[in-house]
């Protein structure tokens, strides 16, 4: 039966609305270019030499997936806007490519000396010829499956790509110079928001990624002060509501709450499912995805009925009224076994249909 | 100022992460004539110390601990002759790299540090490191410890290579992976001896198995 991408829209929708009347639980995964490459058998470099392959073998791995999220993973604020920064700056030799996943950047390459970041020229994205087929690219799957698209931003991703360490020396030792980078990529963000919404459409809803956000890295306080502020700012400026991503392992999700205005956050930490329980009762309006299905766990080295137990302790204890996707964080590795991987659309329908049996 | 207050001075401005004040309080110390093992133990090491501890009660994060490795890098550059000299004992020879496809290092940058703070011998294979070249340097250097240390979770394929081709090609030094994205069944499943998933909590790992050698 072919993919019913009208289908999947619905279930993301009323999820996030908690309205009865879907017939499951929604899969939103991540899924990332060489997962892409692995299901399509084409290399990166064949994605990405049109936006109609590149957007073909989307569709073709997200339906394989049986996933009810679709999107154009390169299209985000990582190393794709590392490398429109490289362009701009006339720095490509910054970017190192692979054949079956994404290129990266040297970190920290870009913006080496405090010189660069007064240099540094903001990319202008309708010019980067990745930019223009990943854009196309997105384009083509909204428009061929008609499942809204939704515009991938950051800020602190793109300064860890562009200033690598020294952001964080510059953090106690600089912090006009790190506000005046992070004041940058903004400007970028904003850029590459705007040509999404001429190449593609509006973007009502925006997938941030908000690496800031993490215990481990720094107080919230300075998360705020450098990526938060600009969370609020584009929103002012967009009217966009915000998914919050952070795949790290200390997420600042309870705070990001309660002091930044987002409908859905995506993570696969704290690993207590009674942290998600109690997140849910403190933020009922927040649509969870996510919870605790962390990819370098049961689906890297647990069997199919291991992760059938992740989904379904998952579905168990935060799909009741709404609000909750099922979502392995962060992309599914190359490495994962494909068995695993079919083990959790296997386990959405077995646990997540409504009525829910659990 | 006597011996005490310097070494006292030293560990406070490499606890606050005060790169300048450190280097004029090591060489106060080193003018002092105070001994070199001395000033390792009480100054450095315990510096590193009262570092990770802060950060594992969350009242320091990565920029401070980044700050205070600066300031015992350059410290340990100051000494490092002297320990030579002196013919000090490294407690363990570390070898260490991102593994190939991953360019991040931050991880590495703090364990690197820190392992030094506390004497440790550190060959840096840096970023996007083929498992070949582990192999290679593991068997020139040979290590006590190899660390394979790794951002994204693309990269756990890689670690899995690296580890399988160190154990084939008979590279006796203990494994330990770290990273953000890892786990104690990533860790199996890797075939690693053992975890970590932050710096600091690495540094402390290390340092244990050593001590079982």
């Amino acid at each position: 039966m072919p993919h019913d991408w009208e289908a999947s829209r619905r279930r993301i929708g009323g999820t996030i609305a908690g309205s009865p009347g879907i017939d499951r639980i929604p899969y939103f995964p991540i899924v990332c270019e060489e997962i892409i490459c692995r299901i399509s058998g084409k290399t990166f470099r064949e994605l990405l030499s049109s936006p109609k392959i590149y957007g073909n073998a989307a569709i073709m791995t997200y339906e394989f997936l049986k996933a009810d999220s679709l999107a154009i993973p390169t299209a985000y604020a990582g190393p794709a806007e590392a490398l429109a920064f490289a362009e701009a700056n006339s720095k490509e030799d910054t970017i190192k490519w692979s054949d079956y996943k994404v290129f990266m950047a040297k970190q920290g390459a870009i913006c080496k000396t405090e010189e660069d970041i007064e240099k540094l020229e903001i990319p202008d994205h309708s010019k980067i010829s990745l930019w223009d087929t990943c854009l196309s690219a997105v384009d083509f799957v909204g428009k061929k499956t008609r499942y809204p698209q939704a515009c991938a931003l950051g800020i602190w991703s793109v300064v860890q790509e562009l200033r690598g360490l020294q952001a964080y020396r510059d953090m106690r030792k600089n912090p006009d110079l790190l506000l005046h980078l992070c004041e940058k990529v903004y400007q970028s963000q904003m850029d590459l928001y705007n040509l999404f919404t001429e190449r593609v459409g509006p973007s009502p809803t925006i997938f941030f990624t908000g690496y800031a956000f993490n215990k481990h890295m720094m107080s919230f306080e300075d998360a705020m002060k450098y990526e938060g502020q600009f969370i609020k700012r584009l929103q002012k400026e967009t009217k966009a509501k915000i998914m919050f991503h952070n795949c790290g392992t200390s997420p600042y999700f309870d705070e990001v709450c309660d002091n930044l205005d987002v409908f859905a956050i995506n993570g696969s930490h704290p690993l207590d499912i009674e942290y998600w329980v109690e997140f849910k009762e403190k933020h009922p309006d927040v649509t969870i995805v996510g919870a605790n299905i962390d990819v370098s766990r049961e689906l890297f080295s647990g069997t199919p009925l291991d992760v059938e137990k992740k989904v379904k302790e998952n579905i168990t204890h935060l799909a009741s009224g709404g609000k909750y996707a099922v979502g392995p964080v962060c992309c599914l590795p190359w490495g994962v076994s494909l068995n695993n991987i079919m083990a959790i659309p296997k386990a959405i329908k077995k646990w997540g249909t409504y009525p829910l049996q659990t | 100022m006597n011996d005490e207050e310097i070494l006292d001075k030293l560990r406070n401005s490499i606890i606050e992460g005060i790169l300048e004040e450190a280097l004029d309080f090591i060489h106060k110390a080193i003018d002092a004539n105070i001994d070199t093992k001395q000033i390792l133990n009480e100054a450095i090491i315990r510096g590193a110390e009262e570092v990770g501890v802060r950060y594992e009660k969350g009242e320091y994060f990565l920029a401070d601990m980044l700050l205070a490795a600066d300031a015992i890098n350059d410290c340990m550059d100051v000494i490092k002759p002297k320990l030579v000299e002196e013919k000090h004992k490294s407690p363990g020879k570390v070898l260490i790299g991102t593994p190939e496809g991953d360019l991040h290092d931050i991880g590495k940058s703090i364990v690197i540090a820190l392992l030094q703070g506390q004497g440790f011998d550190v060959v840096d294979l840096g970023v996007d490191v083929p498992p070949e070249k582990f192999v290679e340097v593991a068997k020139y250097e040979n290590p006590d410890i190899i660390g394979i240390s790794g951002l994204l979770t693309v990269t756990i394929s890689k670690m899995i290579e690296t580890v399988t081709m160190l154990k084939r090609k008979g590279i006796k030094a203990k494994i330990v992976v770290g990273g953000g994205i890892l786990s104690e069944e990533a860790c199996n499943y890797i075939g690693a001896d053992a975890w970590t998933k932050d710096g600091w909590r690495g540094v402390k790992l290390i340092k244990n198995l050593m001590e079982d050698n």
